[in-house]
């Protein structure tokens, strides 16, 4: 049984591996821009669910780091069971922070688009060189 | 059937290599002795932050400069976004009247269930956010989910109805500062007394009235939860101005 719940387990982490990369990708090679940020959002969100994934415990009772009641007894079998709480406190800040970095980066987009007039990654550099060229800048 | 190759590919190699790891893997079913200690300390033990929920007792407690850092990087995202779409005293002015041709929002059924949904937000919002020291939630996941109730709002009416009803851009703006302003200043507070910043127990009383409040984190949730919320708002707001006011603006400046 226990050898079962490992291999899910891999497989897991091994799929958020292959959206990282598949993200990755998206970045690197998607000439739009709107679609790299949407693999941008793709792959932070990965990031912060393996970071979550960190602190996860392979046991069979395991509960979230809340204490359930304000007993020593409580404490005993809370620490048994709670898993790691430091990289779920990481993610918090991270998810809303992301959130915020999102929207600086689709605004930046939505101003290149008004000034452009297309969010192409080769058309908007091909028309940068054109307007450096004649001093329109 | 050919964009599906790809697709299978992926999937035989990430079970065939997971067959293969797996028993070569260790076991992860021990904590390590860092989350051991936040586990142990957080409401007992001698560096308690008098919090049952240890999530919260890391981020504004034992590691709360790490988060005071984040909300200034928060804080520099927002200022980045509201200075690209800035305007002028007179184009704000122009933003906030309605076009002519404008019809209000949608039908009558997504209008009345968007305004029970509103205060349902609201009330939820400030729940996971003042509960915070107690049960999962805190401010920021509160905020996040009190900035899901203006778009909202704009998305059913429009934002011309928020700034009639008084929550423009620079209200949301003085709500953020308020949060801002008020997470310094409890960071603050225990230099007055002899501690270091950012000190949780023994200068902030854990109990308020009988009720358990855990010291500051309630007054970091509560204005982070201000300050998020506001935050998103105003940036929303900006967003929801039509393209063709901003087009409009674009050209005049070009002729001139």
């Amino acid at each position: 049984m226990n050898e079962v719940i490992t291999f899910i387990w891999t497989v897991i982490i091994l799929s958020l591996i292959a959206t990282v990369i598949i993200s990755l990708y998206g970045i690197a090679r998607r000439p739009n821009l709107t679609k790299k940020l949407i693999a941008l959002t793709i792959f932070t969100d990965t990031a912060n669910l393996l970071v979550v994934l960190l602190g996860y415990r392979l046991i069979y009772p395991v509960a979230p780091p809340v204490l359930p009641s304000f007993s020593k007894e409580a404490l005993q079998t809370f620490v048994k069971t709670a898993v790691d709480p430091l990289p779920q406190a990481f993610v918090i800040t991270a998810v809303v922070i992301g959130m915020a970095v999102n929207v600086l980066i689709a605004f930046a987009i939505i101003q290149i688009y008004r000034l452009y007039g297309t969010v192409d990654a080769r058309k908007l550099g091909e028309k940068q060189s054109t307007l450096l060229k004649e001093g329109g800048i | 059937m050919k964009r599906l190759v790809p697709l299978i590919i992926l999937l035989i190699t990430i079970f065939g290599l997971a067959y293969y790891i797996t028993p070569k893997l260790p076991q992860q079913t021990e904590l390590r002795p860092l989350g051991e200690f936040y586990l142990k300390n957080s409401y007992f033990g001698d560096y308690s932050a008098k919090s049952p929920e240890v999530v919260t007792s890391i981020l504004w407690d034992y590691r709360g400069l790490d988060t005071l850092f984040e909300t200034s990087v928060f804080f520099i995202a927002i200022i980045g976004s509201l200075t690209l779409f800035r305007l002028n005293k007179k184009q704000e002015e122009e933003a906030k009247q309605k076009a002519e041709e404008f019809r209000i929002g949608l039908t009558l059924i997504i209008k009345s269930v968007t305004r029970v949904i509103v205060v349902m937000i609201l009330a939820v919002s400030a729940s996971i956010a003042l509960h915070g020291h107690l049960t999962p939630g805190g401010g920021f996941q509160g905020g996040s989910a009190l900035a899901v109730a203006p778009l909202l709002i704009i998305a059913a009416y429009s934002k011309y109805a928020l700034e009639e009803h008084g929550l423009d851009k620079t209200r949301a703006l003085i709500f953020r500062s308020i949060g801002l302003l008020g997470i310094a200043l409890v960071a603050l507070v225990p230099l007055l007394s002899g501690g270091f910043l950012m000190q949780n127990q023994p200068i902030f009383p854990a109990k308020l009235g009988g009720q358990l409040v855990s010291g500051s984190l309630i007054y970091y949730n509560f204005f982070e939860f201000l300050a998020v919320g506001a935050g998103f708002t105003a940036v929303f707001l900006l967003l929801a101005i039509p393209e063709k006011v901003f087009k409009k603006f674009l050209r005049r400046e070009a002729n001139e």
